[in-house]
């Protein structure tokens, strides 16, 4: 039995010693009676010091380890003390302090047991989880459930600027900006057991004030009852600055974009201005070069009337300083009109039926003296494959050889220049040539060959100083041809030669060519023309006049369209040279109406300042025969006007009668009726019946009361005649002289006089009648 | 689409009658009666016209017949609102006086651009008419 006793006690000690907590019992006077091994160990004292002594000296606190022994005796136990155990070398220990008395057998109390637990691990890792809650930069903050602090971290301290110690049990509401929105935020934890997020702001002592995001979610003990609320707000201050940084960077950048939607729209806006300052400035060189011409051809016209008369060799050399100056000028205002008008897109072509090879040896006869001049060969090598006649434009096709040949004649000082025209492909419906000018004058740099086709080249600086020009010669075939579909080629050796070489596509035509205009000889039969000259600048009327005298035709002028027209009712004429821009009425409506009214098949030239616009066309599609250019070529003129007048002579034989008939003087004119009725026949044909009904018993009713002397009777006839003849179209002048009679017959006097006017109104009112009998007939048989 | 104007035109020149009349057809705003004589006229003013257009000298070709002056002053003595322009192609201030003192509403002369003047004539009668309504309506609400 004592075996078993002494063997169970020996069991229980080796456990006692085993323990790694300290395990002390203590008497009743507080000194140590035993103890195990890690009491030892973690007082750094030897068994034998230990017992005996005050166990409350190995404490930091002694007292408070007393009171807890003391409550150890009064409870029977205690549990879970916090206290700190010393090391004799200084070390400390914390432990939980767990104690119950133990009692004799006979109940009488002996003494304490005290277990005391080293928690220094636990309290690392408490210490450690603290250390993370004070490293937090977020404020943290443990809430009772009425609300008042009950610990915090540092970061609330610093936030708030307020110590540990004056925070604790104030109320957490009051260091926000919004004390009821937090308090609303801390129910809701309560309620919901959580809250994420909530947007709030802290208030420091000073005033700053921190975002921040409100987290918060309750805490419980062992048994699920809530003892507060940790709350953890986030400072949002620098997220808050950086959304702030990224509105206005946002921001910045919107502005940034609308100055560079800005600036894309003033660069656009200067391009306008720039293209318009373009545009403007083609169209001012154009305007001026017009304004400039028309004096100019006048200059030049009188100057080559005046190189006609008796000069002495002073007045002749001046004046052909004059005149070659003046032609030099008018070829630089053309050259800068062709190209005003290609740039502007005015640029037409004609397609028209023309003989090539009369085209080309016309327009090379132009050269001949300039060429003999110099002493040069010119040489003309024409393909006799290619076929009679081309449909193409002859105008531009002159224009762009007589650039090239005038070039070579230019540039060259001895030698040859050969033009050679020759078909390079042909298939059914059109034919292909190529043209090419070669001359042995100075030859072009290899390096500006390039540069020769733009405006205002000239392969050297030099050039235009010794061989004039403006430079713009190129530059117009070039845009001659390439519109045309063709190409232009230069080959150049320097000192040798050049070759301007283009092709143009020609479509073939069974039509015959218009008989070619120019070099009709002279005609000494045909003498006594009378030309009517519709022109309304007063120098060119007196060029015009000033020429014809001079090829002695007649001459008589008219100053726009309506005054050529009131002329051709009363003289005769054998052809019309017609400006084309005019005043009251222009060179196309006046030939429209004389070819369309008054019927008249009577020759009209053109006389137009720039052929290069489409005005071409327009002369032939109103019925115009010919044009010719300004400023006036003295023989071109000449041999026009007769060739015109031999051809429509040629032509319209057979129809003299028929012209004869029209040319007889008519005095009603139909404008009036056809304007206010539209042309509308039945309309016409009621107003003429209505006319021809009244008008005869006013004309008998006239005469009778004439006759009678019955002046009132008369006043109120010729008054009601006065109304019709404007109707009609009867000339002014008898409306006049309707007015006149009521006047004298007012008057009563001049008997002589109102006799005179009453036979005209007589005559004219009955050959009106007459003429509107035949239109009736004319518009009844047009419209049935 | 409102109702047209008629029209009366009244003159013994047929032609000019004539050719008024197509002028104003062809505008396609009015209906057009014509007359050679006032009497005629003064018969048909029952069929209400918006405008009379009443040449001068209506006796021209009859000398019995009734003068433009004394037809303005019978349509005047039958229905004063009438508007009467006169047409005569005399370009006398007498002529033009004596028409305004019989209440005319305008003269014209006959000429090359009567009709014009006559069309704006006309739109301006229209216009003071349309005026007059709009303050006869206002008038009686005030």
């Amino acid at each position: 039995m004592e075996m078993i006793n002494r063997q169970e006690g020996q069991y229980a000690r080796s456990l006692i010693e085993a323990s790694r907590d300290p395990l002390v019992t203590i008497s009743t006077e507080g000194k140590i009676t035993d103890m195990n091994e890690a009491l030892a160990s973690i007082t750094g004292m030897t068994r034998l010091q230990l017992t005996g002594t005050d166990f409350f000296d190995y404490f930091t606190e002694p007292q408070k380890a007393r009171e807890v022994y003391q409550e150890v005796f009064a409870k029977g136990s205690v549990a879970d003390s916090p206290l700190t155990l010393r090391h004799c070398n200084g070390k400390l220990t914390d432990v939980l302090f767990n104690g119950s008395v133990y009692k004799d057998d006979k109940g009488n109390v002996r003494g304490v047991v005290i277990v005391a637990r080293d928690v220094t691990a636990q309290k690392l890792i408490s210490k450690y989880s603290l250390s993370l809650i004070e490293a937090s930069l977020d404020p943290l903050v443990t809430i009772s459930p009425e609300g008042k602090i009950t610990d915090m971290n540092q970061a609330t301290v610093n936030i708030t600027g307020i110590t540990r110690e004056k925070l604790t049990g104030t109320d957490f509401f009051d260091y926000f900006t919004e004390p009821q929105k937090a308090r609303e935020v801390y129910q809701e934890v309560f309620a919901k057991g959580s809250v994420a997020d909530s947007p709030l702001t802290l208030r420091h002592k000073e005033g700053k004030l921190t975002d921040v995001r409100f987290n918060g979610s309750v805490y419980r003990d062992d048994d699920g009852n809530v003892l507060g609320v940790v709350i953890v707000a986030r400072d949002v201050t620098e997220q808050k600055k950086i959304a702030t940084e990224l509105l206005e960077a946002k921001v910045f950048a919107e502005l940034a974009t609308e100055i560079a939607e800005e600036a894309k729209s003033k660069a656009e806006n200067a391009t306008r201005i720039a293209e318009d300052a373009v545009k403007a400035k083609q169209q001012f060189l154009s305007n001026m070069s017009h304004e400039i011409r028309t004096p100019m051809n006048a200059i030049i016209g009188f100057t080559k009337v005046v190189l006609k008369t008796e000069l002495s060799p002073k007045q002749q050399e001046y004046l052909s300083a004059i005149k070659i100056s003046g032609d030099a000028l008018i070829v630089l205002i053309n050259d800068i009109l062709d190209l005003a008008k290609v740039d502007s897109g005015k640029m037409s072509f004609m397609q028209a039926p023309f003989k090539m090879s009369l085209s080309i040896s016309a327009m090379l006869h132009l050269f001949e003296t300039k060429i003999q001049e110099k002493n040069l060969e010119l040489i003309t090598k024409y393909d006799q494959r290619i076929p009679d006649v081309l449909v193409g434009d002859p105008v531009r096709l002159h224009q762009i050889i007589l650039n090239l040949v005038s070039n070579a004649v230019k540039f060259t000082n001895r030698g040859t220049i050969t033009v050679s025209v020759n078909l390079i492909e042909e298939d059914e419906e059109t034919a292909t040539v190529e043209f090419a000018v070669k001359d042995t004058g100075i030859g072009i740099a290899e390096n500006k060959l390039e540069k020769i086709f733009e405006n205002f080249q000239q392969a050297s600086s030099g050039t235009s100083r010794l061989y004039g020009g403006t430079g713009l010669g190129l530059a117009i075939v070039k845009q001659l041809v390439e519109p045309q579909g063709g190409s232009i080629h230069v080959e150049s050796k320097m000192d040798e030669g050049t070759t301007f070489s283009f092709k143009l596509k020609f479509l073939k035509t069974k039509a015959h060519a218009d008989i070619d205009e120019v070099g009709v000889e002279l005609d000494e039969e045909v003498k006594s023309i009378n030309v009517l000259v519709v022109e309304d600048i007063a120098l060119n009327q007196l060029l015009m006049k000033t020429l014809l005298d001079d090829f002695g035709f007649g001459c008589e002028l008219a100053e726009n369209g309506k005054i050529a027209i009131d002329k051709l009712a009363t003289g005769d004429y054998d052809v019309i040279l017609m400006d084309l821009q005019m005043p009251e009425m222009n060179g196309f409506e006046a030939t429209e109406y004389i070819r369309n009214t008054l019927k008249l098949q009577i020759p009209i030239i053109a006389l137009t300042a720039d052929v290069t616009t489409v005005d071409l066309a327009k002369c032939k599609a109103v019925g115009m025969n010919d044009y010719i250019a300004k400023p006036v070529d003295e023989r071109l003129l000449y041999s026009k006007i007769i060739a015109t007048i031999k051809k429509t002579a040629f032509a319209k034989g057979p129809k003299e009668t028929v012209i004869n008939v029209v040319k007889k003087e008519r005095c009603i004119n139909l404008k009036y009726l056809q304007d206010r009725t539209k042309s509308n026949p039945v309309l016409m044909l009621e107003m003429i019946s209505l006319y021809l009904k009244q008008t005869p018993p006013l004309i008998t009713e006239m005469k009778r009361s004439f006759l009678k002397k019955d002046w009132e009777s008369m006043h109120s006839v010729v008054h009601k005649m006065i109304p019709s003849f404007s109707i009609v179209g009867i000339d002014k002048n008898f409306e006049n002289m309707a007015k006149e009679i009521q006047a004298y017959v007012g008057a009563q006097q001049k008997a002589n006089e109102i006799s005179n006017l009453v036979a005209q109104l007589d005559q004219v009112c009955t050959q009106a009648c007459l003429e509107l009998e035949e239109e009736s007939l004319l518009i009844k048989n047009n419209y049935a | 689409m409102e109702k047209k104007k008629k029209l009366f035109l009244v003159d013994d020149d047929a032609v000019f009658l004539k050719l008024l009349e197509l002028e104003f057809l062809q505008l396609n705003e009015y209906v057009v009666e014509t007359y050679p004589t006032g009497e005629a006229c003064l018969v048909n003013l029952e069929h209400l016209p918006d405008v009379i257009i009443l040449d001068y000298h209506l006796n021209g070709i009859h000398a019995d017949a009734m003068n433009g002056m004394q037809t303005l002053d019978k349509i005047k003595g039958i229905n004063s609102l009438i508007p009467v322009v006169m047409l005569s192609s005399q370009d006398q201030i007498e002529v033009a006086v004596d028409c305004m003192h019989h209440q005319a509403f305008d003269y014209v002369v006959k000429s090359e651009t009567a009709f014009m003047r006559l069309q704006k004539i006309l739109l301006a009668i229209f216009k003071y008419q349309k005026m007059e309504e709009q303050l006869n309506w206002y008038m009686e609400r005030m």
